[in-house]
């Protein structure tokens, strides 16, 4: 299969992009992907790709990248580590400069979690490990959104995940991306036997997901309310989510109402992509955007129990 | 006599991992509530944790041990996210232990 990938693989492109991807291939199928009209690809479309080419690396499928030449974005791959990802070695004919402040390269999500957060969290808002800094919030509100969505991959996902991020200075936005390359969120419920799952969509399945107290895992070490939160803080920042997972589409954004869709073409993103989306002069106050997306959430007491603080 | 235990000499500044908690928990103590008169829980220096630990954490003690637990746990040194977080997780144990939670 020959996949020549878009020139715009942006807020807009993206779903066709997905589309593409999850087009079914015959056993032992080689895929290549043409670079040469790529001319923009936001983390999501970068942790995807990644994600996938993976996969197909897995089911025995041979990929090779073709169009290099012609990419006029090729430099901006290399620095978000897109080929080194995929195991492809290329000659870098430029200096690295520091990325801090400005994007997260394509990275796996291993075990390490915590340590993970920090520096993805340190890159997205430098300065910001210090208590008390300007950037502290973001920082802490990147790191609660990415430990949390990476423990999902870890935990649910039974595949590889993937993760990339950018910050658009200019505009002051910060776009976090996810994507793994497993079972999917509908599978996972119905591989735990929730008799609710077995006649749900993949889009139905999602929006299960954000209920909290909702896991297919459970005590003691989950209690479902990760990715509850992660969509609690969205909202309130003002943000915008998507998750893709299978056929469907979750989108969070100023709407009331959360959105939900099927990927065009019947096509299928085979395991799950989380995007999210952060205007930073919304993040302000990180304690207070928890507090209250635990209240939205209902996960807070109206008349607390008596808990004994020290300072 | 008092146990005290030092979350970020443990599991340092920032704390992710749910799985560590609840063998945490399990190991270091449950065995010590019914002996212990106080169970301080010392948070000073922790930065930042998110839900599935301080869940496995918290809310798994009032699951084990009922809300009464609580008159024996201390949170020391807790910031403004940490105090959310834990506020979170006892809500969470009450409602478990009420049956009204079935993650």
């Amino acid at each position: 299969m020959n996949i020549l990938l878009p020139a715009q693989i942006n807020a807009s492109g993206l779903l066709p992009f997905l589309a593409l991807l999850g087009k079914p291939l015959a056993a032992d199928e080689e895929v290549v992907l043409d670079f040469s009209e790529l001319r923009r690809v936001t983390p999501a479309g970068l942790a995807a790709l990644v994600a996938t080419v993976v996969r197909w690396r897995r089911e025995h499928h041979s990929v090779t990248f073709e169009g290099l030449k012609a990419c006029s974005i090729l430099g901006y791959l290399q620095r978000m580590d897109l080929f080194k990802t995929c195991g492809v070695e290329l000659r870098e004919p430029f200096q690295r400069h520091e990325a801090k402040g400005r994007f997260v390269p394509v990275r796996f999500i291993d075990h390490q979690v915590d340590t993970m957060g920090n520096d993805l969290a340190g890159c997205l808002a430098p300065g910001g490990e210090d208590y008390g800094h300007p950037m502290s919030h973001l920082y802490d509100l990147s790191w609660y959104v990415l430990t949390e969505t990476a423990n999902n991959v870890r935990q649910h996902s039974r595949g590889l995940g993937y993760v990339s991020a950018q910050v658009n200075r200019t505009e002051g936005f910060v776009r976090l991306a996810m994507a793994d390359n497993g079972c999917g969120i509908l599978k996972s419920f119905q591989d735990v036997g929730f008799k609710w799952s077995k006649r749900m969509t993949d889009a139905e399945a999602i929006r299960k997901a954000l209920e909290p107290t909702v896991s297919s895992k459970g005590s003691p070490t989950n209690e479902g309310v990760g990715l509850t939160l992660v969509a609690g803080l969205v909202r309130q920042t003002k943000g915008w989510l998507m998750i893709v997972s299978g056929q469907g589409i979750l989108q969070i954004s100023d709407e009331p109402r959360l959105k939900t869709m099927n990927l065009p073409e019947n096509a299928r993103y085979q395991g799950t992509l989380v995007v999210m989306t952060f205007r930073q002069q919304n993040v302000l106050d990180y304690a207070a955007l928890l507090h209250a997306a635990k209240i939205d959430a209902g996960l807070l007491p109206r008349a607390g129990e008596d808990i004994r603080f020290l300072p | 006599m008092n146990l005290e235990l030092s979350i970020r000499e443990l599991f340092g500044s920032h704390l992710a991992d749910g799985a560590k908690a609840a063998e945490f928990r399990m190991g270091r103590i449950e065995p010590y509530v019914e002996i212990c008169p106080q169970i301080i829980l010392d948070f000073t220096g922790v930065r930042n944790a998110n839900s599935s630990f301080i869940n496995a954490m918290v809310a798994g003690l009032i699951e084990q041990h009922s809300v009464k637990v609580l008159k024996k746990l201390v949170f020391k040194g807790c910031n403004p996210s940490i105090q959310v977080l834990i506020h979170a997780a006892v809500e969470l144990g009450v409602r478990k232990t009420a049956g009204r939670v079935n993650a």
